[in-house]
């Protein structure tokens, strides 16, 4: 590995997830030096582990958070407002895999829906025509199955019942895929052997993640000096207001400093924009880049929930890939539905320790016990869809401090009225499609710790309106940019990594272009 | 390593009861650090022995240990969690769980001893199943149901003998996953289509 002096004013990229690991190596493949700074440990295949608790607690983002606002998971994991992972490779190494692309109009929200009371909706600055080069470039990156030629993944257990169902209530659009899972070899990363463990970290390599893919190859690039377990506290400015360094605790607990000439942030919807909460200095009193006011607001989670029914005969969810099956049909924007935007249907499988304690909160007695009880014969679906950004949606300090003394992040949310006419509506169709197969029981299971957290330093045309310009660069602060979803200037319904890599890669692109001519 | 690999599993324990427990919530949250949590007393059924006997010297208190203690317990967890195949092994080990999980602090050894203590005026273990579960319910907003079922649905559904009862297969990747085990074969719906139209 090369190791860059912390003297020298390096690219900074803080995490190594979808945004932050696409950027290492984009950057060092064009010959660009990058640090990394990763908080959490550098797993490796070999250290994940078959096992949902065993695994939670091995790379699970545990810190201390708080949260607030009428969602339930305030109520039933007050501490844990979302379930991403604190590793090299970061939430892509528990990511299940699906890529859908948004479609044209989830890029104009405000003006294919109109304004909506309490939703501080905005058209993203680019658009879909803008966005697909690197989508195709993502695909190819993560090996999406159905795309490329790359071939489908056969239907697992999960998927039949799925997919019977979706034929039987009418819908058209269902398939195995697009999934960044090998159905067979591919980019020197073997085909799945359907081992069924997904949001454990894949030890067989098949499933596409950064700490697989990207990491690796930008070390071998050796311009890439990665640091886990260093976590970054503050990010600091010279007096013209252009970011110079990080400061970052290191894995002994020592505080360390890196000069930098760029610093990309990619630390997940949570973290990055506290980090910039974090950087408050005289210059900007609310926060790095915090003029607009807009960083920490309009954190979206999209609309989600879960739909498990019970059948009389086996179906053995557990076995295979885990969310490798899609219903499209219902993503379109149609109010005669009683919301605007759409929703995925989705295949997703756990076992019965995070199942009993996911499926209904709380829940116990002879009905959930019933249900459990069945386990060998459960199917099940995720719903998630477009959810809308609100302005009191944020992420917050805290009076409460972490480890190194520094104040905590507060998640508050709640839901908006179309978020929950959506998920009222999913969960019907949800219910229909399932007893159409002949469900016996089924339960609609609430939204889970956040996996999907966007928004939060959101891309905007007019330097009011957000945090970052079209290339997800500060409107503040020119040599400070936003890699992750957090840039996301609306949800859309589709799961969000691709387009965090998309944009990745199409970020870098622009920044390679700048620095080599000499304008950061 | 092993105790670190059960960190995330305590954490949830406390996570589950910080949101039945609004009264603690503000010190739970603050606690919910893998070394704190670590050092704590972390049960699941499959916890390893040592640490449970290393993190003992904590324990504020026993409650909930003695023969006819444990035995409430146990009928306890299964009213909640009624499943009629299911032997004692994994209630016990479940209750046990309990045990431990529930004197980590002088508050918690209090709530688990004084709900004991009412179940047992109410003599609740004979009343039969459906007064029993009635009788759960009436107290289902107690920290002390809070606490007793924030451990029961962790531990009840990680024990291993429960897995295999409930036809789940654990671990898959060193057996070679399911590719060659059974992922697609299930037989009573047709083949569907895996394309894209």
């Amino acid at each position: 590995m090369n190791e860059i002096s912390k003297d020298e004013k390096a690219v900074v990229i803080i995490g190594s997830g979808a945004g932050g690991g696409t950027m290492a190596y984009e950057l060092t493949k064009a010959g660009i030096k990058c640090v990394v700074l990763e908080a959490g440990p550098h797993l490796k295949p070999d250290d994940y582990k078959n096992d949902e608790w065993e695994a939670f607690s091995q790379m699970a983002w545990l810190d201390p958070r708080e949260t607030s606002g009428t969602w339930r998971v305030h109520k039933d994991f007050s501490g844990l407002p979302a379930w991403i992972v604190k590793a090299v490779g970061g939430t892509t190494t528990h990511w299940a895999g699906a890529t859908p692309r948004f479609l044209d109009y989830e890029f104009k929200a405000l003006s294919t829906y109109g304004k909506i009371d309490g939703a501080s909706l905005l058209d993203w600055p680019i658009t879909l025509a803008d966005l697909a080069p690197y989508y195709d470039e993502a695909e190819k990156a993560i090996g999406s199955t159905h795309r490329h030629g790359r071939p489908p993944l056969p239907a697992n257990n999960n998927y039949k019942v799925f997919a019977n169902g979706a034929e039987r209530v009418g819908y058209r659009k269902y398939a195995t895929g697009p999934y960044g899972t090998n159905a067979e070899p591919y980019d020197g990363r073997p085909g799945s052997i359907q081992d069924g463990f997904n949001f454990q970290g894949d030890k067989h390599g098949s499933k596409w993640n950064t700490a697989v893919r990207e990491i690796p190859r930008a070390l071998k690039t050796g311009l890439l000096d990665l640091r886990p377990e260093s976590q970054v506290i503050k990010i600091t400015h010279d007096a013209d207001g252009k970011v110079d360094a990080v400061i970052y605790m290191d894995k002994d607990g020592n505080q360390q400093r890196q000069a930098a000439r760029v610093v990309c942030v990619a630390g997940n919807s949570i973290e990055s924009p506290r980090l910039l909460l974090l950087s408050a200095s005289e210059k900007f009193p609310k926060g790095l880049a915090n003029s607009s006011d807009q960083v920490g607001r309009n954190y979206m989670r999209h609309m989600t929930g879960s739909m498990y029914a019970r059948f009389e005969k086996p179906v053995h969810m557990f076995r295979g890939e885990t969310m490798a099956g899609f219903i499209g049909d219902e993503v379109t924007h149609n109010p005669d539905r009683g919301f605007v935007g759409g929703y995925y249907m989705e295949t997703l499988a756990l076992g019965p320790a995070f199942l009993s304690s996911f499926l209904d909160p709380g829940a116990w007695g002879p009905e959930f016990t019933a249900m459990m009880d069945g386990y060998a014969n459960i199917a099940g679906m995720w719903l998630v869809g477009e959810d809308m950004p609100q302005a009191t949606n944020r992420i917050t300090l805290s009076s409460k401090k972490d480890k190194f003394g520094q104040p905590v992040a507060k998640v508050h949310f709640d839901d908006h009225p179309n978020d929950v006419a959506m998920r009222t509506y999913a969960y019907e169709k949800a219910e229909a499609l399932y007893k159409s197969v002949g469900a016996v029981q089924t339960v609609r299971t609430p939204p889970y710790p956040s996996t999907h957290n966007l928004g939060t330093n959101r891309m905007s045309e007019r330097p009011e309106d957000g945090v970052l310009n079209k290339w997800g660069q500060a409107h503040d602060v020119p040599n400070l940019f936003v890699s992750d979803g957090s840039v996301m200037t609306t949800g859309a319904a589709a799961n969000p990594t691709l387009t965090i890599v998309a944009l990745a890669i199409r970020q870098s692109e622009y920044l390679a272009k700048e620095l080599k001519a000499g304008n950061l | 390593m092993k105790s670190k690999s059960y960190s995330g599993t305590g954490a949830f324990f406390e996570l589950k009861i910080a949101g039945q427990n609004p009264k603690n919530k503000e010190e739970v949250s603050m606690s919910i650090s893998r070394r704190k949590v670590v050092t704590g007393a972390i049960t699941t059924a499959a916890v390893a022995p040592a640490l449970v006997a290393g993190a003992s010297q904590a324990h504020a208190g026993k409650a909930g240990a003695d023969a006819d203690s444990h035995a409430l317990l146990m009928r306890v967890v299964r009213v909640m969690y009624p499943h009629a195949r299911f032997p004692d092994g994994p209630y016990k080990r479940t209750t046990d769980a309990i045990v431990e999980a529930s004197n980590k602090t002088l508050e918690q050894t209090k709530v688990l001893a004084d709900g004991l203590q009412a179940l047992k005026a109410k003599s609740f273990g004979d009343l039969d199943d459906a007064k029993a579960t009635e009788h759960l319910k009436s107290i289902e907003t107690t920290p002390f149901f809070g606490q007793v079922r924030g451990t029961a649905v962790v531990a009840l559904y990680n024990d291993k003998e429960v897995w295999s009862l409930l036809g789940y297969e654990g671990p898959s990747y060193d057996k070679g996953g399911y590719i060659k085990r059974g992922y697609n074969d299930l037989d009573w719906l047709p083949e569907p289509r895996i394309t894209e139209i």
